[in-house]
Order: structure tokens, then sequence, then C-alpha cells
């Protein structure tokens, strides 16, 4: 098991924005974490990576109990993560964000340049290398997250909503490059409101709606399930929609 | 490599300065200029790269100053010896300052300098045996050359200048370091920084402490060239104000920032002083009262940063790069 949460309740005041949630992950996993906005996926997710301490339950990682474990303790372990709203280092070069992650395992400074310049090349950005990181739009950026991240050289590699905000084409590409991760043999989680993406890179799926776990299973089984197609539409449209399937309907809002 | 050339110029006119304009009152102005910008440049180190405002930075000051003339006046031992103690002293309060403050935010810190930096100056201004408000003197006539005591402000301008080359040596060092690398990525987003794996209050913690380190040296410095330590010339807070505004003026998380802070400060308010006479010191806090308004207004950079991004308008002008 390469990384557990074991009953994770994460409350704001007397609001549970995560109630009770478990997951396990082993090597190989392309887990999808979904559901509804608000449903408490970054919450939980902030508590799998460290930034935000549980209010109460266990995060296991390779069978250590690391609940207690900073941020960059748990990089160091191998735990990388991507945010939501990109967190670009703003003052430096493409290439220096991703040497921050670089010097993770190389203290040298041309050694961290060289392991940053190869990350580029894999993700495709290495014509970027130079650019300030400011003038990057939102695609480039999330891709830089993801650069960033490798360049740590991660077990586990965490995105959330890595995929919002591009277009179709964008998509594309960042589900090739997130194939192109999954093969070079690490693990991953996903956060994602796009079932497309979901439907083709989840091996399983795990399904929020205000903050508890509904459903878990395969792409496909997790779609059909009545909880949760109710959870996105509301109970009443659920029915009403009988008949269309689900994929369609759930992708459409957020496509 | 412009860069070199422009080091080379700015070096060559550092040495030649005391002996073009070799008066008394111009040596001893190019010293001070110095001094300050020791200072300065120790405090951009932990204010400018690490972004973590101090404004009591003046405590680690007085540790050196203190350090030095209390080994002469306590110990009959040169000033010099007082240096390796002040930077242990001044190591250690930067320490208990920085664990509980560094992790939260910002403005905790600096108020945190604040206080540590007034009760310090109340504490020693009621301690007998550092000379409460009199304060402690240097060797009146020195007994060698390791009393570093001169007449002339020409040996403590050499000494100055090398300090300070040692300084800005030692800054450039970090910002091509990871250490460099880790603080400007913590002032740009901590939270992704620590993602990555910085660990961002140790970070700022070894920044904060070398920076008191080489403060405390500027401190002791300024003990010798005076002669001695008072509550108010060690520990008094205009210093702090001092050293903050000329790195911000030149240029905070810049390398040469400081030093064109000190080298425009120093001579306004000498000058300014030798007009006035003493009334002087109240007219400067209210340029510096000014200033503070300008560079928030106008030039948060600082004024290299001006001169930087119109020498190289397409690469970046953050931190870490000399002009
Ligand atoms: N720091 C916080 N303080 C208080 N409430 C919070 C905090 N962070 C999140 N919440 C609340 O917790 C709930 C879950 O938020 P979370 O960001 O985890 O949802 P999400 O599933 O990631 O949604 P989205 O799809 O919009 O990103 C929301 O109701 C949110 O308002
Ligand atoms: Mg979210």
């Amino acid at each position: 098991m390469l990384l557990e949460a074991r009953n994770i309740t994460k409350a704001f005041g007397s609001f549970k924005a995560v109630d009770d949630a478990s997951v396990t992950l082993e090597q190989g996993d392309i887990l999808g974490l979904i559901g509804p906005n608000g449903a408490g996926k970054s919450t939980f997710f902030n508590c799998l990576t460290g930034d935000l301490k549980t209010t109460s339950g266990r995060v296991l990682f390779e069978g250590a109990d690391i609940t207690d474990f900073t941020p960059e303790l748990r990089a160091e372990l191998g735990l990388a993560r991507t945010f939501q709203v990109p967190q670009t280092f703003e003052g430096m070069t493409v290439l220096e964000n991703v040497m921050i992650g670089a010097f993770l395992r190389s203290s040298h400074r041309k050694e961290a340049e060289a392991k940053a310049h190869a990350v580029l090349e894999r993700v495709g950005m290495s014509r970027l290398a130079d650019a300030p990181a400011r003038s990057l739009g939102t695609p480039g950026r999330k891709r830089l997250e993801i650069a960033r991240a490798l360049a740590t050289e991660p077990k586990v590699l965490l995105l959330d909503e890595a995929m919002a905000g591009l277009n179709a084409h964008e998509v594309k590409l960042a589900i090739d490059l997130v194939r192109d991760i999954h093969r070079s043999g690490i693990t991953l989680v996903i956060v994602e409101h796009i079932m497309e993406v979901i439907m083709s890179l989840a091996s399983r799926v795990m399904v929020f709606h205000q903050g508890k776990e509904i459903a878990r299973g395969s792409p496909r089984e997790v779609t059909s399930n009545p909880a949760v197609i109710a959870a996105y539409l509301g109970t009443r449209a659920a029915k009403a929609a009988a008949g269309h399937t689900p994929v369609e309907l759930m992708g459409g809002p957020d496509l | 490599m412009r860069r070199w050339i422009w080091l080379s110029v700015v070096a060559a006119l550092a040495i030649a300065y005391p002996l073009l304009l070799s008066s008394p009152f111009q040596q001893r102005l190019g010293a001070l200029v110095l001094l300050y910008a020791i200072a300065a440049s120790a405090w951009n180190i932990v204010g400018g790269y690490a972004g973590q405002v101090s404004v009591g930075h003046v405590v680690f000051f007085g540790c050196g100053a203190y350090a030095a003339m209390g080994s002469y006046a306590k110990f009959g031992l040169s000033p010099l010896i007082g240096i390796p103690g002040g930077i242990v002293l001044a190591v250690g309060l930067a320490a208990i300052i920085g664990v509980p403050t560094l992790r939260l935010s910002g403005h905790y810190f600096s108020m945190a300098t604040i206080a540590v930096a007034e009760t310090m100056r109340l504490i020693v201004t009621n301690t007998e045996w550092l000379g409460a408000a009199v304060g402690l003197s240097g060797p009146t006539v020195p007994r060698n050359v390791f009393d570093l005591s001169f007449l002339s402000s020409l040996p403590y301008y050499y000494l100055f200048l090398a300090v300070l080359a040692i300084t800005l040596a030692i800054t450039w060092w970090m910002t091509n370091s990871r250490m460099g690398f880790y603080l400007r990525a913590i002032k740009d987003s901590e939270r992704a920084a620590r993602s990555l794996g910085a660990p961002a209050s140790r970070t700022k913690l070894y920044a904060f402490m070398l920076s008191a380190a080489l403060t405390s040296v500027a401190g002791a410095l300024y003990a010798m060239m005076f002669g001695f330590v008072d509550p108010e010339s060690g520990l008094g807070i205009l210093i702090s104000v001092k050293i903050l505004i000329m790195a911000a003026l030149g240029g905070a998380g810049l390398l040469f920032g400081p030093l064109v802070g000190a080298a425009i400060l120093v001579p306004l308010e000498e000058i300014s002083n030798s007009w006035l006479g003493g009334k002087g010191a109240g007219l400067t806090f209210v340029v510096y009262g000014a200033i503070i308004v300008l560079i928030a207004r106008f030039q948060p950079g600082g004024l290299l940063s001006l001169f930087i991004r119109r020498g190289k308008p397409k690469t970046d002008t953050g931190a870490g790069h000399a002009p």
C-alpha cells in the first residue's frame, strides 16, 4: 500500500468539509476524485499533502504514519502535488520554477538546472525555459505546476484540477502527459470536474458529496450510480434524466 | 559580461575615493557610507531576499558594538576579540526571535523584532555592568594596531570596504545557492515552496541568523570607529529604521541595492547635520518618513530596480541579479 487515508475528518469550525473519508492507493493506481463544487475534494487532498491539519484520522505513506508530517517532509518522502489555483513563483523564470522542485534531490545549482531542463523537455516546455513565469497563461501555468512537481521525483503525484481552464485540444495534450507520467511509474490521484478526463484516465473513482464519500468503483460504475447522478443534478432532475447517459449529463455543466 | 565591467568600475571608484577626496570630512563620510552599506546589506539578506521585514535589526548591531567595547572595557582585550562573541550573541538572539515567529505571518516577525530591540535597549540602559546610560568606551590611546583605534578615517575606510566586499560575496554566494532559490520561492508562495520540499521556516531562520551575524560585525566596526557605544548609538530604534530605509531605497533583494541607498542617505544626513547642527536629528526623522512614503508609493523595488529594468528589458529583475 503506497498511500492510505483512514477516517479523515476536517472541520472548519463546526462545518465538516470532509467527513470520515478513507481511501487506499496502490502502486500504479490512477485514483479519480470527483464530486460537485464544494464537495470537499480539495480539502481532502490538502489533508493528504499536509497543507491542512486533519481534525481526526490518520494518513499513512508506505505503511508509516505521516499524519503529523509537514508538507516539505511529505515531499521528501515522495508526495508531490499541484494546486487548483496555480501557485507560480512569479518573480522567477520558468526554468527557475522547476529548479525549486529539482533542488529537493540535488543541492547543487548546476545539477538542479540540468534536471529542470530535462523535466521541461519532457513536458514540452523547453522553448519557454527562460521566459518569466508571470508571462504564462493558464495552460502554461498548469503545465508548469506539473513540471515542478515532477522535478521532485515523486512516487505519488496529486493533481488538483490540473485541466480546468484548458480548451479541448489542451486537455488532450494534458491527458497524454498524465499517461506518460503514469507509464514512468508514478502513482496518481486526480481531482477533476471534466468527466472525459476521469473516464479516460482513472482506474478507480471515489465520489464526494458534502464531505462524505457516496460511491466508489470503476468510472463506469460510479457514473451510472443513481446516488452520484442525484448528487450532481438533484434527485428530481436525476429521475427526469433517466435514459440519458450519465457521462453526458455530468460532463455538461463543466465543459 | 557588462556586469563585470560595472563591478570593476564600482570597485575602482571605491578604492580610489578616499585618495581623490581626501579631506577628513570626506574620508569619514566614505567610511560611514561603507559601514551603513554593510549593515543594510546584512539586513537585505532577511528583509530583501527572505522578505521578512525586521524593524529591530539594531539589536544585532548592539550585540556586536557592546561585545567589542566590552572586551576592552571589561577584560582589557582588543575590541577585535569581541567580534566572535558578538556574532554568537546575535545569532542566538536571532534564533530566539525567529523560531517562534518565522512560521507565522510576516507581521508577527516585524513586531517581535521591534519589541526585542526596545526591550534590550531598556535592559542595557539599566544595567550598570554595561555602563547603563553612559555606555562603554574603547581604548582612548591605542596600545597596538589590534586595538583598531585610529585618528584618521582612512584605515577604517579600507577595513570597512573589505568587510563590505566579504558581506556582498556571501550574499552573492547565497543567492546562487539552493538557499537563495528557496528564499525567493518562499517569498512568492510559501505554500508552493513547501509542497516542493523547501523547508520554509528553517530556511528563513538561517537567513535571519546569517543576517544577524553580519549586522553584529557592522555594530562592532561602528563602535571601534567611534570608540564607544551607548544605548542610543548601539541600540536606538533610529538605526534600525536607517538600515531598513537604505536597503529599501536602493533596492531590497538586489545585491547592490543597500550600497546605493547608503551612498545617498548617509551623505544627505551628514551634510544636513553639519548645516543644521543638533537640530538635524529631528529633521532626519521627517526625511525618513517622507522617503518611506515615496518608496511605498512610487518605487517599491527601490532605485536600483529602475536602472536594471532599463538596462535589461527582457529578463526578470528578481532577486539575485547583480547589475
Ligand atoms: N479554509 C476554509 N475555511 C472554511 N471553510 C472552507 C475552507 N476551505 C474550504 N472550505 C469549505 O469546505 C467545503 C469544501 O471545499 P473544497 O475546496 O474542499 O471543495 P472542492 O470539492 O474542492 O470544490 P471545487 O470543485 O469547487 O474545487 C466548501 O464548502 C468550502 O467553502
Ligand atoms: Mg477544489
